[in-house]
Order: C-alpha cells, then structure tokens, then sequence
C-alpha cells in the first residue's frame, strides 16, 4: 500500500537535505517513484533552494574584498584601548634581533643618565641622605646647625667649660647670639 | 578544523591582525550571503557582516576549537543579523531592495537568456517572499540553502535543536510555496 502524500511531503525536505534516517528515506524514495504530484513538491523545494543560493551568490559576487577588510580594520584600530596599541607596538617592534641591540643601548642610556651628576651638579640624580653640619659661631656660645634632610634641622648648642669663662671674663656673654 | 585554518586562528589569537585578514578574506563573501538572506537590504548586510568580523576578532580568543571555526563566525553573524531585523522590525525601519534590478545591473547573459530572465525574476520574488518570514525562520533557510549546513551545525548557528531546525525549515519551505505559488 502507498504511504500518504502528506505523510511523504512531510519528509520531503529533510529527505532532500540527507537527514532522514536510512529506513525512511527508503519509504520516501520508494513513494516518489510513483507519485508525480510528490515528485513536483521535490522539484519545488529543489528550485527554491537552488534560486536562492543563485540570487544571494550573485549579489555577493559584487562585493569586492578591500572595501569590506577596510571596514572591518577601521572597527578593530578604533576599539582597541591604547594600552592594547602599546603592547602591539612593542611585540611587533622588540623582535629578537633588534632586542640585541635594544637592551645594550637602553643600559648606556641610564648609564649616561646617571652619570650626569657628575658634570651638572644640582641635577639630584647623586643625592643623598648624608647629615652636614653647616656653621659653628662664636660669641662664648657655639652653635652648630646640623641639618639631615631638607625639612629637619637640629641646633646645637656646644658649650666649652663655661664656668672657668665665666671667672675669667667679668662681662656677661650675649644674650643675642650671631647666627 | 583544517590544519592550516587552525594555524590562523592561533595567530589571530596572538592578535595577529594579517591572520584575521587571511580568514576574513576567505569567509566573508558566505558571510555576506547568509547576511543579505536574512535581511534582505544590501547596505544594512555588509554593515552587519562586518560587525560580526570585528566581534569575531575581539572573541576570538575564547574560541576553543569545538566546532569549525565557520559555523563559529556564522553564529555571530546569524545572531547579529536576527538581532538587527527584530530591531528594524521594532522601530518600523522595514527596508528591502530592489534586487531584480541588482540582478539585471549585473548584466551578462549566459547560453538561455530566457532562462536566466525567468530565473532572476523568480529570485526577486523568493527574497521578498522570504522577506514576510520571521528572523528565525529566515535564518534556517538561507543557512542551508547557500551553505548546505546539517541540521546540527545549523541547530548550533541559531542556538536550538535539530528537530526544530527540521521543523523551521518545513514550515518556511511551506510558506515560501505558498507565496510563489505556480512560479516555481
């Protein structure tokens, strides 16, 4: 007994397309043979598939490479983050071989830049924290001024047996001392 | 996944941009295609394809490998195209083209002109009857007729099962006759 047209029909597409399992495509196959009304549904499935690749083929044909890389280059550069560019610049600029030369060079630069202190003083690359006594007075009192770092500044005041002064020199010392 | 393709891919996940070049220059033509199918206007397609190679571009790193790298891109592409159609759709932008002019612009023609005539005026009326089809449904069909796509690699472009890629097909194929009628 011939299976249904609907039935058959129902199948049809994926029969076409290879997706039906072995033993119903056999029932498929079988039913075409007799029937023309299912094998012109076949035909129709056939031709839409056929016509739309042919249309859609057509229109892409026309669509030339460049102008569609270039539009899609243009969304990559203006998306990436500039960190993104820095590391791209540099893996495609530190290749190895000029790695070779690169590292040796960026030694001598701070090297040099080191070494500046040295022939322009001032420059604060040689600082450092060493303390420095900057003046001794006079006047019976002595003061040293002993200065650590830019903001810290100790005073002091150095005494030199000051009782024997004191006999010996009638007059009272300054109350003022010269800085 | 081919060798050779697989290569390319690992460059273009060390953000090689030529890599990504060599690809796109392989692929976009079918991208394009499946593209225009859904959306049926030319200007809006090559804008969608190429988001979807840039998108592609900026994920490539979390591709892995599991399926070909093709039905990957075309995930993208199909879902950026069905996004962008019930967006137009929304928004009330419908726009479709004149294709039987494109096609005819094209000129040239081939041993049966009477069968290429007949042959581009039926193409004109099968895009617009695709037009008054839903996206997904859309999709399912111009995936399989210019790709010729199994049911599972198109069950993993849309994101849904192979019976529902069968049962979306029939249903469109069945719309499409309707529509064209004795044209076919």
């Amino acid at each position: 007994m011939m299976e249904s047209c609907a039935n058959i029909q129902e199948h049809l597409g994926a029969w076409l397309d290879g997706e039906l399992a072995p033993v119903v495509g056999e029932r498929v196959e079988l039913h075409l043979k007799q029937c023309p009304l299912c094998l012109g549904e076949k035909g129709r499935i056939e031709r839409i598939n056929s016509t739309l690749k042919n249309t859609l083929a057509a229109e892409a044909a026309n669509i030339p490479f460049a102008p569609f890389w270039a539009g899609v280059h243009a969304r990559i550069v203006e998306e990436r983050s500039w960190q993104v560019r820095v590391v791209d610049w540099f893996r495609l600029t530190l290749t190895p071989p000029r790695l070779a030369w690169a590292i040796p060079a960026v030694i001598l630069l701070l090297l040099g830049v080191l070494s500046l202190e040295r022939f322009v003083p001032g420059l604060g690359f040689g600082q450092t924290n060493l303390a420095s006594v900057e003046s001794i007075d006079g006047h019976g009192m002595n003061v040293a001024l002993l200065r650590e770092s830019q903001t810290k500044t100790t005073i002091i005041w150095l005494f030199e047996d000051h009782e024997a002064e004191t006999e010996s020199t009638p007059e009272p010392a300054s109350a003022d001392p010269a800085f | 996944m081919e060798l050779a393709e697989w290569d390319l891919v690992r460059k273009c996940q060390n953000g090689d941009l030529g890599a990504f070049e060599e690809l796109s220059a392989k692929y976009y033509r079918r991208v394009f295609m499946a593209v225009l199918g859904v959306l049926n206007h030319r200007d809006d397609a090559m804008d969608v394809a190429q988001e979807a190679f840039y998108r592609a571009f900026k994920s490539i790193k979390r591709f892995e490998g599991g399926s070909s790298f093709y039905t990957w891109l075309y995930r993208i592409a199909m879902n950026l195209a069905i996004d962008f159609q019930r967006r137009r759709k929304r928004n009330g932008t419908e726009l479709t083209e004149n294709f039987d002019d494109a096609m005819f612009a094209q000129g040239e023609m081939g041993s049966d002109p009477y069968r290429e005539v007949r042959d581009r005026e039926l193409g004109g009326r099968l895009r617009a009857a695709i037009d008054g089809l839903t996206p997904d449904h859309k999709a399912v069909i111009v995936l399989r007729a210019i790709e010729g796509l199994s049911y599972k690699d198109i069950g993993r472009i849309v994101g849904c099962s192979e019976g529902t890629v069968m049962s979306r097909l029939h249903y469109a194929r069945k719309k499409l006759q309707e529509k064209l009628g004795s044209d076919l």
